[in-house]
C-alpha cells in the first residue's frame, strides 16, 4: 500500500457527520504546530524583548502571545474541519449564562488584573501596604487572576486581583525619603526646649541615616494627664527605615536619660477637700 | 591640633609597599596590614565608632602595594546617592551681571586601594569625620534629590584643606540675571569631580554655577569645571552616573 492509498483510506474512514480520520489528523497537526509556534514565539519574546520591559508587563505579554497563537491555531483547526458552530449558538447562549454565573469571581479577577496592569498602582519589587487587609510587604507580581506579596516575615500571600484592585494601596517606595515618628512624654517640671535640644543633639550624633535637611521636627502634641507629650518626626532615605524607626525611641530615651529629664509614669493627684 | 601636628602624626596619602607589616594612622582611625604567610596578608581597621573591619588579602607575591588617597564623600553611612549638598556658612551676594570665584571646604573620605599592575582596586574606605557625614534632601519628599549634606566654610586657597576631612574646591559663580542674587547653597553630582592629593592635602575639580533665565524661570546651572594640577590624581571607584550637571531653582 502506497502512502497515497493509505491517506485515501483514512479520508474514507468517517467518524461522525463528515468528520474523517484524515481531517482529524490534519487538525491535530495544525494544533500541534500552533502549540510549538506559540512556545517558540514565547521563548523568543522572553529572550530578546522581555528584559527591556518591566517584569509584570513582560509576563503578561508572554501570556498574550502564547494563548493568542493557540487560539488562532484552534480557529484554523475548526475551519479546516468545516465545523459549523451555528447550531451551538442557541445552546451556547444558555450555557454562557450558566458559565457566567459560575465563573463570576474568576472573570472579575481577570478584569481587575487587566485594570491593575493598565493603572499600575505598584510595580514588581515595590514595598507596599494594604491597610484594609493589614498586609505589608514586597509586591512579587500582578498575575492574570491574583497578585502575590512577600510579607516581611518571609511568607508569600496571594491576593485575588478583585480585592487588590478595590483596596487602598499605600506605596512605601515611591518617595525619595520617608518619615519616622515617635511620641514621648516629659514631666511638667522639665523644660520643653531643653528636652527638645537634648533629643535633637542625640539624634544628630547617633542616627547617621536621619536627614539634616529637612531637620528633625518637634511638636508639643498634648498637655496630657501625666506628661507633656512631644511628637518627634525625622526623615530618612526610603530604603533605610530599619535604621530610623525602630531605634528612634531608644535614642530619645537615651537623650532624656543623659539630660536628667524625667519620663513620668501615669499619675493622679488626689486632693482631700477636708484638709 | 595644628595642621602641622596633624600632618606629622598621621599617615600621608600616597603609595605604600608592604613586605612585613604597615600601620596607618588617621584621625580616630587606625589601619594595620600584616603579612600572615606566603602570599597572604591580613587587613585590620578600627574606626572612631569602635567598628572593626578585618579582611584577608591573597597576593601574587610576598609584597603588597597599596595606595591611600582621598575619595568622594559618598560612602558613609551608606552609598545612597551621587549628589552633594554644600550649605555655605556665609551667604554670597552677587550683583547683577557679575561673577565671583570662591574656595570652599568640601568633605572627603579616605580610600585604600590595592595596586595590581597598573590597576587600583578599592580595598576599604574610611571617614574621619562621621558626625558630619549625613544626608540632606533638595526638593520635596516625593520628587526631591537625596544628597550628602555638609555645612561648609570658605577656604582661602587650594592649600587650605583640612587633612583627611575636607578638600578644597573652587566654585565660580556667574550671575547673568538682571538683579542681585544671594547664593547660600549648591547641589551637584560629585561623581564627575576628580580628586587630587599631595602629602595630606586634597583638592577637587571645581564647579561653575551660572545663574540665568530660561524662558520665564530663573535657574542655577551647575557644571563641572576640571582642574589642571600636578598633584597626584586619586583613583575613583564609584559607579559613574550619566548626570554631570544639575539645575537648581532659585528662591
Amino acid at each position: 500500500m502506497t502512502p497515497i492509498e493509505f491517506l485515501q483510506g483514512l479520508s474514507e474512514m468517517e467518524i461522525i457527520g463528515g468528520l474523517t480520520v484524515l481531517s482529524l489528523l490534519i487538525g491535530g497537526i495544525i494544533m500541534a504546530a500552533g502549540i510549538i509556534v506559540a512556545k517558540i514565539a514565547k521563548m523568543i519574546f522572553f529572550k530578546y524583548y522581555a528584559p527591556t520591559l518591566p517584569q509584570d508587563t513582560a509576563k503578561n505579554f508572554g501570556k498574550i502571545i502564547y494563548f493568542g497563537i493557540i487560539v488562532i491555531a484552534f480557529f484554523a483547526f475548526t475551519s479546516s474541519q468545516g465545523l459549523d458552530f451555528s447550531g451551538l449558538l442557541v445552546a451556547g447562549g444558555i450555557f454562557a449564562v450558566v458559565i457566567g454565573f459560575a465563573t463570576q469571581s474568576v472573570v472579575s479577577n481577570l478584569i481587575s488584573g487587566i485594570f491593575l496592569m493598565i493603572e499600575k498602582p505598584a510595580k514588581h519589587g515595590d514595598t507596599i501596604q494594604i491597610p484594609d487587609m493589614g498586609i505589608s510587604g514586597t509586591l512579587l507580581d500582578i498575575g492574570t487572576f491574583s497578585s502575590r506579596i512577600r510579607k516581611f516575615d518571609g511568607t508569600v500571600i496571594r491576593i485575588p486581583n478583585e480585592k487588590f484592585f478595590t483596596s487602598n494601596i499605600r506605596s512605601l517606595t515611591v518617595s525619595t525619603v520617608r518619615r519616622a515618628e515617635a511620641m514621648v512624654g516629659i514631666a511638667y517640671k522639665d523644660d520643653i526646649d531643653t528636652a527638645i535640644s537634648a533629643i535633637k543633639t542625640e539624634i544628630q550624633l547617633s542616627m547617621p541615616f536621619v536627614l539634616r535637611i529637612p531637620e528633625p521636627e518637634f511638636r508639643v502634641e498634648e498637655l496630657g494627664d501625666s506628661s507633656v507629650n512631644i511628637q518627634v518626626l525625622v526623615w530618612h532615605p526610603r530604603d533605610d527605615w530599619s535604621q530610623a524607626q525602630p531605634i528612634l525611641l531608644t535614642t530619645i530615651k537615651r537623650a532624656l536619660d543623659k539630660s536628667g529629664i524625667e519620663i513620668p509614669f501615669p499619675q493622679r493627684v488626689i486632693w482631700d477637700a477636708e484638709k | 591640633m595644628s595642621e602641622d601636628t596633624v600632618e606629622s602624626n598621621y599617615s600621608k596619602y600616597g603609595e605604600y609597599s608592604i613586605t612585613d607589616h604597615l600601620e596607618l594612622s588617621f584621625p580616630e582611625t587606625s589601619v594595620k596590614i600584616e603579612r600572615i604567610g606566603e602570599h597572604a596578608f591580613s587587613y585590620f581597621r578600627e574606626d572612631s565608632e569602635g567598628k572593626i573591619v578585618e579582611k584577608m588579602i591573597p597576593a601574587k607575591s610576598n609584597e603588597l602595594k597599596i595606595e591611600v588617597a582621598p575619595i568622594r564623600p559618598l560612602n558613609y553611612p551608606a552609598r545612597r546617592t551621587g549628589y552633594v549638598f554644600l550649605k555655605f556658612d556665609k551667604e554670597i551676594y552677587l550683583s547683577q551681571n557679575s561673577a565671583a570665584s570662591i574656595f570652599v571646604h568640601c568633605p572627603i573620605e579616605v580610600g585604600i586601594f590595592l595596586i595590581h599592575d597598573s590597576n587600583r582596586e578599592s580595598l576599604d574606605w574610611i571617614t574621619c569625620n562621621p558626625l558630619n557625614s549625613r544626608f540632606g534632601l533638595y526638593g520635596s519628599p516625593d520628587t526631591g534629590t537625596l544628597c550628602k549634606y555638609a555645612e561648609v566654610t570658605l577656604a582661602t586657597d587650594f592649600s587650605d584643606s583640612v587633612p583627611y576631612v575636607e578638600g578644597v574646591m573652587k566654585i565660580i559663580i556667574e550671575n547673568n540675571l538682571n538683579s542681585g542674587q544671594t547664593v547660600s547653597k549648591v547641589i551637584f553630582p560629585i561623581t564627575d569631580n576628580s580628586l587630587y592629593y599631595e602629602d595630606s592635602k586634597s583638592i577637587l575639580d571645581g564647579i561653575k554655577v551660572t545663574l540665568k533665565k530660561r524662558a520665564v524661570v530663573s535657574i542655577a546651572d551647575v557644571q563641572t569645571d576640571s582642574l589642571s594640577t600636578d598633584w597626584a590624581k586619586s583613583p575613583t571607584w564609584e559607579d559613574s552616573t550619566a548626570n554631570t550637571s544639575m539645575e537648581m531653582g532659585l528662591e
